[in-house]
């Protein structure tokens, strides 16, 4: 054995590191070598020498001021001053920020030292709860839905304002063969019911929208071929929870763009600096989110930064994207404090936006919120006005929400959607670094804008059929060949994933049919592709330049093949949504199956996630819902 | 709960706080320490409790770090934009530890000598009661790496107490 004057394990034991095994080992490798026992002994003197050495220096502790300010910041007294309050706030959250470190705090003196209190943000929120009762209360939820949502809510979550919606019904092909919807590659959905699982809830039944939580996961799709921005590729397999049904799996795959081919950027942040953004799971984690974002851009780029509270202020005029000091720089200077006037700042971060524009780049504004348009004149149907005009002139609108408590979700789906821009919800850091930097080129580059997608289902093979999720996607028929009707975007390597539920021709019917018509009879079918073709699929889509929108076609079959990973998966994603929304459709379905479903998919890091929040809900959910 | 925060920050403080001021004393001016220790702990009453628990003495350390770097970074910083002078040596640099080696012990001289690595190891190992796991997360090293770096710097200590003989192998005791 290695008994060498160089052998570490002699100090790791003399300072009691080694594991219990290594202890024994060595100890008797001890017992037989006098050269070890020589050894540990020199280490041990000269241990004990530096143990007295360094204990000749133990001198006090913190000074009093110091130990009275750190005393004051963990139990804040009731300020007096409200401006002290705020003050402090800048302070703390420029000392949490990463990067250059402020040494502003050791200058201030200790009075200030104090932080928000109960009262104070009692007050506000009371404020936001107002002006957020309005569009809760607007909901179609049923009052026994309301009932389980406040339930599963919980008090935390009590002001936040979701917008409840009905499940898709089922339709009979005899009556409306077809089926028209915008594609949506918004995520936030999942993070928030990620949010409301780890904090030992259920989600409110408004804010699980399933095709979000479809979208928030990657599917290997082919990358499409030729010019086609996007490749569309289809799978039918069974439908875990009713085997007699099949599900029709539609991917669309956003081509690749390498880093070096995405044109000049030009980013506006749009900062809510309002008080309730002063939480550790806000500004602080927005800032370290917008830090990583700085990290990716370089000298074309541009970047603007406005904060809005009460009035809105430009932080950062249009910066050049090498320039990252003074872009970070203008990031720490933002301090939450004062309540929210989002329509002039989205007025001013497009005013810079179109300052800055780069023709053929990526134009765009940030807004990063926990949701509050609640100050002013702006009502939000005038927001979303005013965001539809400006996706018109090039300059699109991302959505980050942040926070808990008296979240927004219903305004900022909205405004991402009619801003032709995507709605993230951060929860975590993690989350933060998925969504502006693995995926920065399909969050910020839009590759395909009004992308709509139209199926016509065969009557000799299906009898009924539901779209599950996109429920606030749905377009009708006639809006599909209208170039006019704005509906979603597609990212660089953005995968979109929808799901049918199909009755095949001669199932057992799911829905009682309607009479026969007096007036007319049932059509006659073309006999065009009769058996073997499902129906076909439609997509409609525009350059992102383009007023004009391109057409695609692709037929669907049913291969009777063995379903895929990703199909699982994503009908695992498909059956877990259902049963936290409680949907009439839910069948057989079970967290168990569905956690089962799933893990039976080659998963990573996050479908492993997945699989743990199924299991979390299970333990959550009234045993008869399981 | 705010009780809790507080006992709970107030009794780290208590704990670490002479550790604390010594191991950013290594690192900046003792008069910059005491800052070095406050924002540690004023950003320990920020964190999440949950984050930090069953490693708080690695967490407190890395902090306390990291804000001596910013500190230090700003230092020289503003030195060189008032003399200019690249050649000066910083104050921790070995000039000033070289002039202030005669009144140290033999120890104290040995374990100035040291690579800085080894001395913030050490220090973190023999001062601050750390374990290797912890030393390894504030100095970014593997365990491992930490035991052999710690090894190394006792046996060079060893040697060294050896050789200057001529000093006195302890320091009078300090009442700073």
């Amino acid at each position: 054995m290695n008994t060498a004057p160089e052998d570490p394990r002699v100090t790791a034991y003399a300072l009691n590191e080694l594991g219990p095994d290594e202890r024994r080992d060595f100890e008797a490798e001890l017992a037989e070598s006098e050269e070890l026992r020589q050894e540990l002994h020199g280490i041990e003197q000269t241990l004990a020498a530096l143990r007295e050495e360094l204990s000749s220096e133990a001198g006090p502790g913190l000074d009093e001021v110091r130990r009275a300010r750190i005393r004051a910041a963990v139990a804040p007294p009731k300020p007096k001053r409200r401006l002290a309050a705020l003050g402090f706030a800048g302070v703390t959250l420029a000392t949490l920020a990463a990067g250059a470190f402020l040494f502003v705090g050791t200058q201030r003196s200790e009075r200030d030292a104090v932080s928000l209190d109960e009262g104070r943000m009692g007050e506000e929120s009371k404020s936001k709860a107002q002006a957020f009762a309005a569009p809760v209360a607007a909901t179609a939820a049923s009052p026994g839905d309301r009932a389980q949502d406040e339930r599963a809510a919980g008090k935390r979550f009590q002001r936040e304002a979701y917008d409840a919606f009905a499940d898709n019904p089922f339709v009979q092909v005899a009556t409306d063969p077809r089926s028209t919807f915008s594609v949506d590659v918004d995520t936030a959905s999942y993070s928030l019911i990620r949010r409301h699982l780890t904090d030992g809830q259920l989600p409110p039944k408004g804010a699980v929208r399933i095709e979000e939580m479809i979208n928030y996961f990657g599917y290997a799709y082919p990358e499409p071929e030729g010019d086609r921005p996007f490749s569309v590729s289809t799978e039918v397999g069974a439908a875990p929870w009713a085997p007699e049904h099949r599900l029709l799996k539609i991917g669309l795959k956003g081509k690749h763009v390498a880093p070096a081919d995405v044109p000049g950027t030009n980013l506006v942040f749009l900062v809510d600096t309002s008080g309730s953004m002063n939480e550790e799971n806000k500004l602080p984690l927005l800032r370290r989110a917008f830090s990583l974002l700085v990290e990716q851009l370089d000298a074309v780029d541009r970047v603007s930064i406005v904060a809005y509270a009460g009035s809105a202020g430009m932080v950062l005029p249009p910066t050049p994207g090498n320039q990252k000091g003074a872009i970070l720089g203008a990031l720490e200077r933002l301090d939450a404090g004062g309540s929210t006037n989002g329509g002039a700042g989205i007025e001013l971060a497009y005013k810079l936006a179109s300052e800055g524009f780069v023709k053929g780049g990526i134009n765009r504004v940030i807004l990063a919120t926990d949701g509050d348009f609640n100050v002013g004149v702006t009502s939000q149907s005038e927001l979303v006005d005013l965001v539809e005009q400006k996706a018109k002139s090039g300059v699109f609108l991302s959505v980050l929400g942040f926070g808990s408590g008296n979240y927004n979700d219903s305004t900022m789906e909205k405004l991402a959607d009619k801003g032709n821009g995507n709605y993230a919800y951060v929860d975590t850091f993690n989350e933060a670094k998925k969504v502006l930097v693995e995926q920065a080129t399909g969050t910020l580059m839009t590759i395909a804008k009004d992308v709509k997608i139209q199926i016509e289902l065969n009557p000799a093979e299906v009898s009924a059929f539901r779209l599950i999720g996109y429920e606030n996607r749905v377009l009708a028929h006639q809006d599909f060949n209208d170039d006019k009707k704005d509906a979603g975007e597609i990212g660089a390597d953005h995968t979109v994933t929808a799901l049918y539920e199909l009755v095949p021709a001669g199932a057992a019917p799911v829905a009682p049919g309607v009479d026969p018509l007096k007036y007319q009879g049932p059509s006659a079918p073309t006999g065009k592709g009769a058996r073997g073709e499902l129906g076909t699929i439609k997509l409609r889509y525009k350059l992102p330049q383009a007023s004009e929108s391109q057409l695609m076609e692709v037929v669907v079959r049913d291969a009777r093949s063995a379903e895929s990973g990703d199909f699982r998966f994503a009908a695992a994603v498909a059956e877990f949504g259902m049963l936290l929304r409680n949907s009439p459709h839910k069948g057989r379905s079970s967290y168990a199956d569905a956690a089962r479903l799933a893990g039976s998919a080659e998963l990573d890091e996050r479908r492993r996630e997945f699989v743990e929040l199924v299991k979390k809900a299970e333990g959550l959910a009234p045993a008869e819902g399981r | 709960m705010q009780s809790d925060q507080a006992k709970w920050v107030m009794d780290a403080l208590s704990r670490y706080e002479a550790a604390l001021l010594r191991y950013a004393a290594t690192l900046v001016d003792r008069a910059e320490a005491a800052d070095v220790v406050q924002e540690t702990f004023l950003e320990l009453c920020r964190a999440d409790r949950r984050a930090v628990d069953g490693h708080l003495a690695a967490w407190l350390f890395t902090v306390c770090k990291n804000r001596a770097h910013d500190v230090g970074r700003r230092a020289r910083r503003l030195r060189s934009l008032e003399d200019g002078d690249v050649n000066e040596a910083p104050d921790s640099g070995p000039v000033k530890k070289l002039e202030q080696r005669e009144t140290l012990s033999r120890v104290g001289a040995a374990l100035e000598g040291l690579p800085e690595r080894e001395r913030e190891a050490l220090r973190l190992k023999l001062d601050a009661g750390l374990s290797y796991k912890e030393i390894a997360e504030v100095m970014g090293l593997t365990p491992s790496n930490v035991g052999f770096i710690l090894h190394s710097a006792l046996k060079r200590i060893q040697r060294e107490i050896a050789r200057d003989s001529d000093l006195p192998l302890h320091a009078a005791r300090r009442t700073s």
